[in-house]
């Protein structure tokens, strides 16, 4: 279960790190302000790929000491947390040679959401519960 | 003859001695910088213009008219630069600039001061602010360090969270 678990957060967060470099991409593009200096793309990986691996070590010892309502819990922290770490995008302070800060959480703040989003679209393919099924078609 | 001579020679002398005690007039160069900082908050304003005529050897004819957009606040986060240039502290739709117009500027013992009017949010008033002055081939830097007090020019509510006196940070390299 923990290696399951382990390897579930690291995929999903590779994954949401290679999402965020997509949309910084789209974003700059579109936008005309590049924010590359401030959120560097390798910091990026590594946030998004360590988040992964805490929301791993979170899910398994979630499940281990509240079994069953584990991962009903796990989801709901996950995404409250998630929901929570915007202000940090809202609150962050930019070197002064940055141009437009004030757009600087339309960046930021979906990338917020990617490691949660990766996860719960990869969880089914690295942890299947079939207990609710067993039960209905045992 | 010899009177139209001595004209013409004491009107090349005068306009000669005239031509030298002319102040320069400095061309605000790339890379200037003017910074702000307090408790709480701290930033910069981008877009500095006006005029900077300066002489070591001419001060009573030097003189500075310059003004800074108030829209070129940069604090490093949006939310910041939104709240400062809002109504409630700078108003910058309002009173979109900050002007400084010397009227004397005098030698001290560690450079020069330059005293005038300072407008800042439709409020003028006399200051003195000390700078230096370092030549550099052909141009030069204004350099200056000051405090302001922002209750002096209705800037926000007293108190707060953001510190009241404003240490103000000028560097304006010039060319001629």
């Amino acid at each position: 279960m923990f290696k399951k678990s382990l390897l579930l957060g690291a995929v999903s967060g590779i994954l949401a790190g290679v999402a965020s470099l997509i949309y910084q991409k789209v974003y700059a593009k579109s936008l005309g302000v590049d924010f590359a200096t401030v959120a560097k793309p390798l910091s990026i990986i590594i946030v998004s790929f360590l988040s992964g691996i805490i929301a791993a070590v979170g899910f398994w010892l979630l499940n281990k000491w509240l079994k069953n309502k584990g991962e009903i819990v796990f989801n709901l922290l996950f995404t409250i947390l998630s929901f929570a770490s915007i202000a940090a995008a809202f609150a962050a302070k930019l070197p002064f040679d940055v141009d437009m800060p004030e757009l600087f959480p339309g960046l930021v703040v979906p990338m917020h959401f990617f490691p949660a989003l990766a996860w719960f679209t990869l969880k089914p393919l690295f942890i299947k519960n079939y207990e609710p099924y067993k039960k209905v078609f045992p | 003859m010899k009177k139209a001579f001595f004209t013409i020679v004491t009107l090349f002398i005068l306009t000669a001695v005239f031509a030298f005690s002319l102040p320069i007039s400095w061309k605000i160069a790339d890379k200037y910088s003017i910074s702000f900082s307090t408790s709480g908050v701290s930033g910069i304003f981008k877009t500095f213009t006006g005029s900077l005529v300066f002489d070591e050897q001419s001060l009573p004819a030097s003189k500075f008219d310059v003004s800074i957009d108030v829209n070129s606040i940069n604090t490093g986060n949006g939310m910041q630069n939104k709240h400062a240039k809002s109504a409630e502290w700078f108003d910058a739709p309002k009173y979109p600039s900050i002007k400084f117009t010397s009227k004397r500027i005098v030698k001290t013992a560690t450079g020069y001061a330059a005293t005038g009017d300072l407008q800042v949010h439709g409020i003028t008033k006399e200051v003195t602010l000390p700078f230096t002055f370092k030549r550099n081939g052909s141009g030069g830097v204004f350099e200056g360090f000051f405090n302001i007090n922002r209750n002096d020019f209705k800037i926000g509510a007293p108190g707060g969270e953001v510190g009241e006196v404003i240490k103000v940070l000028v560097s304006v390299p010039v060319v001629k």
